[in-house]
């Protein structure tokens, strides 16, 4: 068994980082697509903020490296069988479209030349394409996890995990961006569809970790073990309080509370960000808790 | 046939006296606070009077299917086609994945070089025909190598005679380390 940590802070910064990008892209592209100039708000602060936690992420992540002067290799192949080889692959080509994508949603006075005739047509496309590439960017964070071979984090839900919590902390990034922004104030309504997705993300959630209990107790004995360190072991007071309660159950009524609107206008600005807020810190104590946790268990000799 | 080089490791034949990792150290200059193989040390198991404890020495198991060697993003960890799996300095990014990923935990990033490193068999004392210095130093001969598919081996005359069990078999990785733990009275001659 595993005693000390190898992959710490930073990773777990990394991972969760990726998502926020992942989850605000995916936000915005559905706000421009779907909601058109009604929900432009939601779409400018979704693609505004995309790039930069996944690229903050990835500064970290060289950090963390051994030999970060040496990580142009992992752009000189593609190993098919490494997570990493694709995630990597994916991220970098989700960082820098994310940048061509915000630079399309800056003011008007920013496009040169041609652009300005066609960024509507450009936005359009990359709004269709982006999503599958924030998808795999999200949920690669679950599979490359996967792929270390360790009881916990061979979870099969653990790619949906990550991707459904990933996408809840990018719509509720969004949500802050636009409940605090003096600028690009979100509408009622943008606030409420925001509230609304976050209600079925976070339900989402719960579910997937509903299935994991009821996976924990069918399990084989090396799973029940590992799954033993979230409910009751040494990550049962992180995994219990951050992030079913803070994290979810929590946000879950907050968000409930927010869309039925019988609060105080004032008071509902209140209960909209804090519950955003309480969703980052669940998400980024989902991420904290796997990997952590994962690295405690092992298989029995 | 092809080579397939492994370890036969008997452990009622271990007295803990960690000579193979102090050889290993001086071999190969693993850094103070490493070590690429150790002695795992049961403690006393059972009842009085039936009490017994066994020490279980290990390293890189060199796996048939290694879990390091596929998650590996830049091609680093290969496995040669004598089944010995290395490290690629040139390559290696230090991501410490396959680190993660050996369920053995026989990889650890070394502080020195900044790269995964782990067991290498020796490579340089199996170029000159010599066995691993933690094999040639083990007094109680608990610790054996050689081609597992050689039937002419010491390895797979161990193996024959007597039973024989590999660590952790759900990580899936068919480890290339095998553990004799009934009393092997005389180490048979062979290559």
């Amino acid at each position: 068994m595993h005693t000390e940590v190898t992959w710490g802070l930073l990773i777990v910064v990394y991972l969760f980082t990726a998502g926020v990008s992942a989850g605000a892209m995916v936000a915005s592209n559905a706000a421009f697509l779907l909601g058109g100039d009604r929900y432009e708000r939601v779409a400018r602060w979704g693609a505004y903020l995309a790039p930069f936690p996944i690229a903050f992420g990835t500064g970290v992540l060289l950090l963390d490296l051994g030999s970060p002067l040496n990580f142009y290799h992992l752009f000189m192949t593609l190993q098919y069988k490494s997570p990493m080889s694709w995630g990597s692959w994916a991220i970098l080509l989700f960082t820098l479209l994310s940048l061509l994508y915000l630079y399309l949603w800056l003011p008007p006075r920013y496009q040169v030349g041609h652009v300005i005739k066609r960024v509507r047509a450009w936005k359009g496309g990359l709004a269709k394409g982006m999503p599958i590439l924030a998808v795999s960017v999200a949920s690669y964070t679950g599979v490359l996890l996967n792929a270390a071979d360790r009881p916990l984090w061979q979870i099969a839900l653990l790619p949906e995990l990550f991707l459904v919590s990933a996408m809840s902390t990018g719509v509720a990034a969004v949500g802050v961006a636009v409940a605090l922004s003096r600028r690009w104030r979100a509408s009622h309504e943008e606030k409420l569809s925001l509230a609304l997705v976050d209600i079925v993300l976070v339900g989402i959630e719960l579910l997937i970790f509903g299935a994991m209990m009821i996976d924990s107790q069918i399990g084989t004995l090396n799973q029940q073990l590992a799954y033993a360190v979230l409910w009751t072991g040494s990550y049962a007071a992180a995994f219990w309080i951050m992030i079913m309660i803070l994290g979810l159950v929590v946000p879950l009524i907050l968000k409930i509370v927010e869309v039925r609107g019988r609060l105080p206008w004032k008071w509902n600005e209140w209960v909209g960000l804090g519950s955003s807020l309480l969703v980052l810190v669940g998400g980024f104590f989902v991420r904290y808790v796997i990997t952590y946790a994962g690295q405690m268990t092992g298989w029995l000799r | 046939m092809t080579v397939r080089m492994g370890f036969v490791i008997i452990t009622s034949r271990c007295i803990d006296c960690d000579a193979c990792m102090v050889a290993c150290r001086a071999e190969n200059e693993v850094p103070i606070g490493f070590t690429r193989n150790w002695v795992t040390d049961s403690g006393a198991v059972g009842k009085f009077p039936i009490v017994k404890q066994m020490f279980e020495p290990g390293n890189c198991m060199h796996c048939e299917k290694p879990s390091c060697l596929s998650v590996c993003p830049t091609g680093a960890t290969y496995k040669r086609a004598d089944g010995i799996v290395l490290v690629d300095d040139t390559k290696c990014i230090g991501c410490k994945y396959c680190i993660e990923a050996c369920p053995y935990d026989a990889r650890f990033l070394n502080p020195v070089t900044g790269k995964a490193d782990k067991c290498t068999f020796c490579l340089q004392r199996l170029e000159q025909g010599l066995k691993p210095a933690c094999v040639q130093t083990c007094l109680g001969k608990a610790r054996h190598s050689g081609d597992l598919n050689d039937p002419e081996s010491v390895v797979s005359k161990l193996l024959n005679r007597y039973p024989a069990r590999q660590l952790s078999p759900d990580a899936g990785t068919r480890p290339n380390i095998y553990y004799i733990d009934v009393p092997v009275a005389e180490i048979p001659s062979g290559t």
